[in-house]
């Protein structure tokens, strides 16, 4: 059994590292440039031409699918740091200072969280307006909530423990308590957030480019392509098929490795 | 403990399921045709909105004085006949009699009155109502006739009269002032039965129609269905008998189908690239120039609108006042890489191209817009914005450079053209002689007289390209095989059911 599971994590992990260079590379894997037509070759099935096939456009869809992985990634990437960063600030903010400003930080972001996620990420945007760097702002404010509960949660268990003060009744300053103890501590479980986080973030970005809020044609972006292929459906079914199997399988490997760094990081569960 | 529960409740909601299919009665027979809709209208009050939809449905519901014929001649309607001055400052129209509103009032000269007392009215706010400005007065000489005095001859009058906009109310409920937004009251074809918003629109037939055996069905379902792939599955399954708007790239699914015919017509629509003359690098003719050579017009039709013919200047294609001028400006890529050589414009110049998301063919066109006019070497970006800020920041507020859009057919040429050569439109196009000429043609009568003038229109706005005019597209429309006569009405394109029937 648990041969099996490390299996398929290795192979979830291999995915995302050959996700992650075809992304870094894209502009030298991907055998035509994302965006140009070419209007003779519309709806053409796989072929040695076209390895996934051509849209509406005659765009090449495996060059598409290697670039729309560029903006999946980054804004997975970017939104889950700013969600970190926020979060851990927040979080470490409320534990270590407790009363008024942890109640009030607290509130906030418990009203942040009791919205449903893609209502509140359509919101932030349409404030924002619609584009990539906007999306990306909005995910990594709604996700914030649940890494500031988290340090929170991890920092008022730490702060009490013997080491913690010892070191402060030595005089160390706050500062390097948070360093070097509280931090190293709580990184674990952050990291097995960031993993969940990013898998959401992968749907969300596509989402929103689905409603057409996120990455603005003729960029490529997953949520986008399945937008064009949702009208073909019958005549050209691989303009859904593959970006859905990319985006599906990415958010699917995430949510494998999130699961079983969870099991390796925190034995006790 | 638990699950004997679970078993019994499990058993009894199956037993339930099982009577309730023994019981499910089968509807009786009548004549209802099922019709697919692409949205849902925002009203079905004819006065207080520009949308569509909303006169696509109520076409069924009201009637007007006069309407367009098949040819999309104007013919007498609820008035029988009508004359002009020889000054054509007063208009005399003579209603028919017996004509009664669904809710029994019958129809008279004064109901007329109170209906264009209503439009004009400030507080109706009807966007239709500039066209009715030159009515100074409004005259019953007795219940049947009624005289409207304009203060210069207009001649476009009629054909506003003749549409949706200046659909007849009840002079009883506009004083009550009923809500006709939601519960429309007129003289048409069909009573509403229901509205379920974005679900439903039923509407029945009235029994007292003005002309003798019409309408034919007895019900019209109106199945609100925005995506496209459900109402042809509908077609082919025979839940939805008429759809509109059948995209080209589903034609082949349907004509497999041997319960489905399509039927093809030229649109009144006039698709262009809208161009702002007020931008700095715009105001350029040879950068307008060489955008209209840049675009292979037929391609974009085929590829975004279902296929058309393009036009070349700026009124549709079927219409009897259009011109052809479509070989001033071919498809000529290199001949536009030499203009815009000339007139200094490269890849540092952005132009962000702005196109109504809700509107999917106008983002496809613009897609391949972008790419075309990238290879000749312009850099455009493009700008997906929602319906309403492409009205006011586009349409109203001409902030923008370059925008997608479609014009409808009107029944006049000047409800095409006014405006045009004025700072009031959209593409901030400024040429007093086409104003002027325009300006005139209103107040001229006579078909020919006003062509001569439409005419120069035509020619000056097609040499000056204030829009890359792209072509007017064709309509596919999908009937069952056991529907016949299902029409719509020229230029309007409105929904026409009164001879429709179903065997």
């Amino acid at each position: 059994m648990h041969t099996h599971r490390n299996t398929i994590f290795y192979l979830s992990i291999i995915f995302l590292v050959i996700l992650g260079a075809a992304a870094v590379s894209a502009p030298l894997i991907a055998p035509y440039p994302p965006t140009s037509q070419d209007l003779g070759q519309r709806f053409k099935p796989s072929s040695s031409a076209h390895l996934l096939g051509t849209d509406n456009f005659g765009r090449d869809i495996f060059s598409r699918v290697i670039f729309g992985s560029r903006s999946a990634l980054l804004v997975g990437i970017v939104a889950v740091s700013i969600a970190v960063t926020i979060g851990t600030i927040v979080g470490l903010a409320a534990a270590l200072s407790r009363g008024y400003i942890d109640n009030f930080l607290m509130l906030l972001m418990d009203s942040l969280l009791s919205f449903p996620t893609i209502l509140l990420a359509i919101t932030v945007v349409s404030f924002l307006g619609y584009g990539l760097l906007q999306v990306m702002l909005a995910i990594g404010i709604i996700f914030s909530p649940v890494f500031a509960r988290l340090v929170r949660a991890e920092t008022l268990a730490i702060k009490t423990e013997a080491y913690v003060e010892a070191s402060r009744s030595l005089g160390s300053p706050i500062v390097k308590i948070v360093y070097k103890h509280i931090l190293p501590n709580i990184l674990g479980k952050v990291i097995v957030q960031c993993s969940i986080s990013f898998a959401l973030t992968v749907v969300i970005e596509a989402s929103l480019s689905y409603l057409g809020l996120g990455s603005q044609p003729p960029d490529p972006s997953w949520g986008l392509m399945l937008k064009d292929a949702r009208n073909y459906l019958v005549q050209a079914p691989w303009m859904a098929i593959y970006p859905g199997l990319a985006l599906a399988l990415t958010v699917l490997c995430f949510n494998i490795l999130g699961d079983t760094l969870s099991e390796k990081l925190n034995p006790k569960l | 403990m638990k699950r004997p529960i679970c078993f019994f409740v499990c058993l009894i909601l199956t037993l339930l399921l099982g009577i309730a299919i023994m019981t499910n009665p089968t509807p009786a027979e009548a004549k209802a045709l099922n019709f697919a809709l692409r949205g849902n209208p925002d009203t079905l009050d004819p006065h207080k909105t520009s949308g569509t939809l909303t006169f696509q449905t109520i076409k069924s519901i009201y009637d007007t004085l006069a309407e367009p014929d098949m040819n999309g001649k104007i013919v007498p309607a609820l008035a029988e006949r009508w004359q002009v001055s020889e000054d054509a400052l007063t208009w005399t129209f003579f209603l028919k009699k017996g004509v009664v509103f669904h809710n029994g009032d019958k129809l008279t000269a004064r109901d007329v009155k109170a209906t264009f007392d209503r439009i004009m009215d400030k507080a109706t706010g009807s966007p239709k109502a500039k066209e009715f400005k030159s009515i100074i007065g409004i005259e019953i000489p007795d219940d049947f006739t009624v005289v409207l005095k304009v203060k210069e001859p207009t001649s476009p009058l009629l054909a506003s009269l003749a549409s949706g906009w200046g659909a007849i109310l009840p002079k009883g409920l506009i004083e009550a002032e009923h809500d006709f937004g939601n519960q429309p009251v007129g003289t048409g074809p069909f009573v509403l039965k229901k509205w379920i918003r974005d679900s439903q629109i039923v509407l029945v037939k009235n029994n007292n129609y003005w002309m003798k055996g019409l309408p034919k069905l007895d019900e019209i379902s109106m199945h609100i269905i925005p995506e496209r792939a459900v109402s042809v599955q509908g077609l082919i399954s025979g839940q939805i008998d008429v759809a509109y708007l059948i995209d080209i790239e589903d034609l082949p699914i349907l004509e497999t189908s041997p319960d489905v015919k399509i039927e093809k017509s030229m649109s009144s629509l006039i698709q262009v690239l809208s161009i702002n003359c007020s931008n700095p690098i715009l105001q350029d003719i040879r950068v307008r120039q060489a955008i209209n050579h840049a675009i292979d017009k037929q391609k974009v039709l085929d590829i975004a609108y279902n296929s058309g013919k393009p036009i070349g200047t700026f009124m549709d294609y079927s219409n009897a006042y259009y011109k052809d001028f479509t070989a001033l400006y071919p498809y000529d890529p290199e001949k536009a890489m030499k203009l815009l050589a000339e007139a200094g414009v490269g890849q540092d110049t952005v132009f962000e191209l702005f196109l109504p998301q809700n509107y999917e063919p106008h983002v496809k066109a613009g897609e391949v817009y972008q790419d075309m006019l990238t290879k000749v070497g312009l850099n455009v970006k493009i700008k997906l914005v929602d319906w309403s800020t492409w009205l006011s920041d586009v349409y109203r507020a001409a902030k923008y450079a370059l925008t997608v859009i479609g014009h409808t057919g009107k029944l006049d040429p000047d409800g095409t053209l006014s405006g045009y050569g004025t700072k009031d439109r959209y593409v901030r196009w400024i040429n007093p002689r086409a104003a002027e000429l325009i300006g005139r043609a209103r107040k001229v009568s006579g078909f020919e007289n006003r062509k001569r003038l439409y005419d120069e229109v035509l020619e000056i706005m097609a040499k000056e390209v204030p829009f890359m005019y792209l072509g007017s597209s064709y309509r596919h429309t999908a009937v069952r095989k056991n529907v016949s006569d299902f029409r719509m009405t020229p230029k309007l394109d409105t929904f026409d059911f009164r001879w429709t029937t179903l065997d």
